[in-house]
């Protein structure tokens, strides 16, 4: 019922990384949206920031709830989707694409190996 | 009859806003000002004050009376009150607000500064020491300070309370522990003292999980908060034995007043070994709600604690009168201080007071049982599951499959007032429901029947309900990403 | 219909026979086989509290109000009085507005709703300040928010808060303010006072970098208007601090704008207008930047669209087809408050004074701008002119700062001050006691009338 794409990792608070050695993209999953419901506004952190993995990096917003955002890798901040400011609907419309969050610079990349893999996130959700 | 679109959206318009009904820009100021800054300015029909001090306009609307009075008229025609009909909205208690309070609050003679001496305001002291009074009977508490302005601020002045009885002793306590099915403000409360919140989770009957309690506790732990009976309705049967846990830990238990309309003569906090409790006379005492204000958050606490409220409080003292006594504002020994300005919500305070001397013993007790029989009624003729039983003022039914808001709007197209959705969080699709005393048994049949009308309809017509309101469904998402809060700010987006 | 005249509450329409058809189809034989109350703690006393029928407790209370002495009262220091208009009692008291509770469901409150939306915009267009929200309690209450909203949105830099020395912060405010930063960082300072006004040049001493809020009133609680208000914005905003301003909503209709003089956030009592003198209870403005939208306290009410129109065609998610135009009003930014965000949120408030609000902006909007110009300058010239009529009497010296005064102004007596209060309180007057040769005197439309009277006892006690 929800899309999880099987070229990214996931983490069990719902955020999904693309992976590789460059800057990797980071946002929601699909089924995180949904939950949401409505996102009325997305907190994210300055462009050159320093992430630890499971850090709490921004906030999402939808009428009814908060959410915070957690690292799901470690790494350096080397872009910010600030179309969210304006739009943060396109979290909602598009997740994976769109909607994406925030790039990083991963400084570990065996941190990838410990996320979830798409079965296993699609496992967590059903 | 509510619902009359021709009568109150004649040509899809609604009410105009004030700002587009003739606004006038009145010049400031303008009067010479010398050098120096002339003190003769206020002379004659100038500016009483030299122009830099004074702003340079003011744009606002200009009505006449009886255009005011029908601008108001007409919003007040927009709107729900417990006297349009059934407001069945849990853990609110709305109940009828009696017609005579309000007009015991208007006694002119009651109408006094703050700062008045007090030997000159002796009739204030005496009705504000009568409800304290009161509340203490009914709490079971030895003593009552009736500034806190709201629940919310009765809470804060409570864990404040707690604060200072354990820094007196000396005792460096950082936790609040409260369950996780509590109303919010028992967080943001006890996170605004100062407190790191330790949730604690419901057991599966819905009630305190004692054994999650007992591993909560510690020498860290300053309060637990309870509401009791709890956010679904029930007592907590426990209760002696989370006042054990609680106290052999050497933290105090806070009681939140929120539910106290299901138990007045029945129990009282302070027999079941509170130690803090507020009341919220908007909700138990009947005072109007307003809107969403002013209510107010008396707290009280036993014996030990009294040292602590915030100060003034009210006390007879001695007079040379052998018939009339006498009363004084005194500061308690370690009082915590102020969480209001001045004394609280005076206005409530004398509804409230008028409330309890109307219902007396009798009347407050029979308040109870009718508001506990309506809900147990209600309860039975619904077609919704309610997980959690035996309830006592309210009950949380759950929608199941249906989205909880969808019923609620749906609801309001048969003509009443929903239920609280979708909360307490760890009942799925909440529908918290409270009908109080004040509804007959044809009214809750009519809840009834609106409830079982929702519950048997596809998931389309609760997702476009609605319809017969003089809103539609409003569109949350836009009010927020794009926040127009002002007319000013719906000028700017050219509206 | 037989009704059953018990001694139970007059407010729960129950006969017998209803009473007793719906314990049957609950299917328990009598009320109290609901309560699940354990034995243990179950309460079985009474609590001594004889019921009394309407006019009972009417006269009770009549014969108790008026134990409270009749007198004429020029007080002022925060809670003030002016006439309030028939129709502020009138309609508020419509009962579809006094007993409804916050608009949950908004499809139908929207008459509250954009009551509130008007009370809104009246503060922002008295402020300048884009966000202004539905209420706080009180004044007080409203400072102590503005400190940790600086608290939250300066973290970084420091934690103290820098308001005038205890003549010129009416202790309850101060009191309001030690306890809601009693569980933050936040220090609270003072600075001192040059002759009513802000001293400038030795704030200028006082703040750094390490200030979150400097927080300047105007009028002062001594009715003394600021001189150089633009200045102590100036000195905050020079180490990055907020500049907190208080004020009410009468003086804001004629005194500088407070966004023109670079204000951050306006606090301050706006039941100055709706409310009549009510032992202090008020209603707390709260003003600011839009960038401190989401650090905000309390409710926002904000315009917003129908997501179907009235008879219009509509999508199966219920989204509008067919946009309808109209506007509509709702809560909004939720997120902020307690109910979403618990131990985050920014304030526990949830019950606040939207009642009270209404009746502000019934009172404003009777008044208009003209109206409401003129009331803040008659509060200007009659100051001016009690107290120079005071001063004219041997033994006072009025007004005591050499500045222009708002409403009030302190009077240095040579007798001692409590004293002569105390004689005044004797001919029927009450004024403030502020220090032991230190009178104050508050005079607005609601007792100009007796001014004569005041100058005429005063003469007599001097």
């Amino acid at each position: 019922m929800f899309d999880t794409p099987d070229d990214r990792r996931y983490m069990e608070s719902h955020e999904w990384t693309t992976t590789g050695d460059g800057p990797v993209r980071i946002g929601i999953t699909d089924f995180a949206q949904d939950e949401l419901g409505d996102v009325v506004f997305v907190e994210l952190p300055d462009e050159g920031d320093e992430l630890a993995k499971g850090e709490e990096f921004g906030v999402v917003e939808s009428i009814k709830a908060v959410s915070d955002l957690y690292a799901p890798v470690s790494g350096t901040v080397t872009d910010v989707n600030e179309d969210l400011f304006d739009q943060p609907e396109l979290v909602n419309d598009d997740p994976y694409g769109d909607g994406w969050m925030i790039e990083v610079d991963p400084s570990d990349a065996d941190e990838f190996d410990d996320l979830l893999t798409p079965e296993e996130y699609e496992e967590q959700i059903e | 009859m509510y619902y009359d679109q021709a009568r109150y959206g004649q040509n899809g318009e609604y009410e105009p806003l004030l700002s587009e009904k003739d606004s006038t820009t009145v010049e400031v100021g303008g009067a010479a000002s010398s050098a120096g800054g002339d003190e003769n300015a206020a002379d004659g029909d100038g500016s009483p004050l030299p122009d830099h001090l004074t702003r340079d306009s003011l744009t606002l609307p200009e009505l006449s009376e009886p255009e005011l009075a029908r601008h108001y008229t007409r919003l007040s025609q927009m709107n729900w009150g417990v006297e349009s009909g059934p407001y069945p909205l849990g853990s609110c208690t709305m109940k009828y607000n009696p017609k005579f309070t309000e007009d015991a609050a208007g006694d002119p003679n009651a109408a006094v500064h703050p700062d008045r001496s007090e030997q000159s305001v002796q009739g204030t002291l005496e009705v504000l020491h009568g409800l304290q009074e009161y509340l203490g009977r009914v709490g079971g508490m030895d003593a009552v300070s009736l500034q806190p302005p709201a629940g919310a601020a009765g809470e804060f002045a409570g864990i404040l309370v707690a604060k200072a009885y354990h820094e007196t002793r000396g005792d460096d306590r950082t936790e609040v522990i409260i369950p996780s099915s509590a109303h919010g403000t028992n967080f943001a409360s006890a996170a605004m003292a100062g407190y790191d919140v330790v949730e604690l989770p419901s057991d599966e009957d819905g009630r305190v999980d004692l054994e999650a309690l007992r591993a909560a506790v510690s020498d860290d732990t300053a309060a637990l908060m309870l509401t009791n009976p709890n956010t679904v309705g029930l007592f907590e049967r426990d209760i002696v034995e989370i006042a054990e846990i609680v106290h052999d830990a050497g933290g105090l238990l806070y009681y939140d007043g929120a539910n106290l309309n299901a138990l007045l003569g029945r129990a009282r906090p302070g027999d079941m070994g509170f130690d803090i409790m507020h009341y919220n006379v908007h909700k138990t005492f009947a005072t109007p709600h307003g809107g969403g204000g002013p209510g107010a958050g008396p707290v009280g606490v036993v014996e030990e604690l009294a040292e602590f409220l915030p100060s003034p409080r009210v006390r007879e003292t001695e007079t040379d009168s052998l018939t009339e006594p006498g009363y004084e504002l005194f500061e308690p020994e370690r009082s915590i201080g102020k969480v209001h300005g001045f004394q609280g919500n005076w206005l409530v305070l004398i509804k409230a007071y008028a409330y309890i001397a109307r219902l007396g013993d009798e009347g407050l007790a029979d308040a109870s049982a009718k508001a506990v029989l309506n809900a147990n009624y209600l309860g039975s003729r619904i077609d919704y599951e309610i997980p959690y039983a035996p309830f006592h003022h309210e009950f949380a039914a759950t929608a199941g499959e249906q989205d909880a808001a969808d019923v609620a709007k749906r609801m309001l197209d048969y003509g009443v007032h929903p239920p609280t959705t979708k909360w307490p969080e760890f009942v799925p699709e909440a529908m918290l429901t409270e009908p109080t005393e004040i509804e007959n048994r044809e009214t809750l049949d009519d809840l009834a029947a609106a409830f079982n009308a929702a519950a048997s309809e596809d998931d389309e017509t609760l997702a476009t309900a609605p319809n017969r309101t003089t809103a539609r469904r409003i569109d949350q998402a836009s009010a927020a990403r794009d926040p127009r809060l002002s007319w000013h700010a719906l000028e700017s987006d050219g509206e | 219909m037989t009704r059953e005249r018990g001694r139970g509450s007059p407010f729960a329409p129950h006969t017998a026979a209803e009473t007793a058809a719906m314990l049957d189809a609950v299917g328990v034989d009598d009320e109290e086989a609901l309560f699940d109350i354990p034995d243990e703690v179950a309460f079985d006393g009474e609590f001594g509290i004889e019921p009394r029928g309407e006019a009972e407790i009417r006269a009770e209370l009549a014969r108790t109000f008026a134990k409270n002495d009749d007198l004429t009262e020029f007080l002022g220091r925060g809670h003030y009085a002016h006439y309030v208009p028939s129709l502020v009692d009138h309609l508020s008291l419509r009962s579809e507005f006094l007993t409804s509770y916050t608009q949950y469901q908004p499809e139908i409150t929207q008459g509250f709703l954009q009551a509130l939306f008007e009370y809104q915009s009246l503060l922002v267009e008295l402020t300048g300040l884009p966000v202004a929200n539905c209420s706080m309690y009180d004044a007080a209450t409203a400072l102590a928010e503005a400190a940790r909203l600086a608290g939250r949105v300066r973290a970084t830099t420091g934690a103290r808060v820098l308001v005038p020395e205890p003549a010129f912060l009416r202790a309850g405010k101060r009191g309001v303010l030690d306890n809601y930063v009693d569980g933050t960082d936040l220090s609270v300072e003072t600075y001192p006072m040059d002759d009513g006004n802000v001293d400038v040049e030795a704030l200028s001493e006082l703040v750094d970098d390490d200030a979150v809020m400097v927080y300047a009133e105007n009028p002062t609680v001594r009715g003394t208007i600021e001189e150089r208000i633009d200045e102590v914005a100036e000195l905050a905003h020079e180490h990055d601090a907020l500049f907190c301003l208080g004020s009410d909503v009468v003086a804001l209709s004629l005194l500088r704008e407070p966004a023109s003089v670079g204000t951050d956030v306006v606090v301050g009592e706006a039941g100055v207008l709706g409310l009549p003198t009510s032992y202090g209870m008020g209603l707390g403005i709260f003003a600011t930047r839009e960038e401190f939208l989401r650090q905000v306290p309390g409710r926002l009410v904000g315009a917003s669209e129908e997501r179907v129109a009235p008879g219009a065609e509509r999508n199966g998610d219920g989204s509008a087809a067919e946009a309808s135009g109209r506007r509509v009003y709702t809560l909004t930014l939720q997120t902020r408050e307690q109910h979403i965000r618990k131990e985050r949120a920014t304030s526990n408030i949830c019950t606040n004074q939207a009642w009270v609000a209404l009746r502000t902006a019934m009172h404003a909007m009777y008044l208009g701008p003209s109206g409401l110009v003129e009331l803040a300058e008659d509060c200007v010239r009659r100051a001016a002119d009690l107290a120079g009529r005071i001063d004219d009497i041997v033994g006072y010296q009025a007004p005591v700062h050499d500045r222009h005064h708002f409403r009030e102004f302190a009077v240095r007596c040579d007798q001692p001050a409590a004293a002569i209060a105390e004689d005044l309180e004797g001919k029927g007057f009450a004024v403030h006691v502020v220090d032991e040769h230190l009178l104050q005197v508050c005079v607005t439309d609601a007792n100009a009338a007796h001014a004569d009277a005041l100058v005429a006892a005063f003469e007599e006690v001097a």
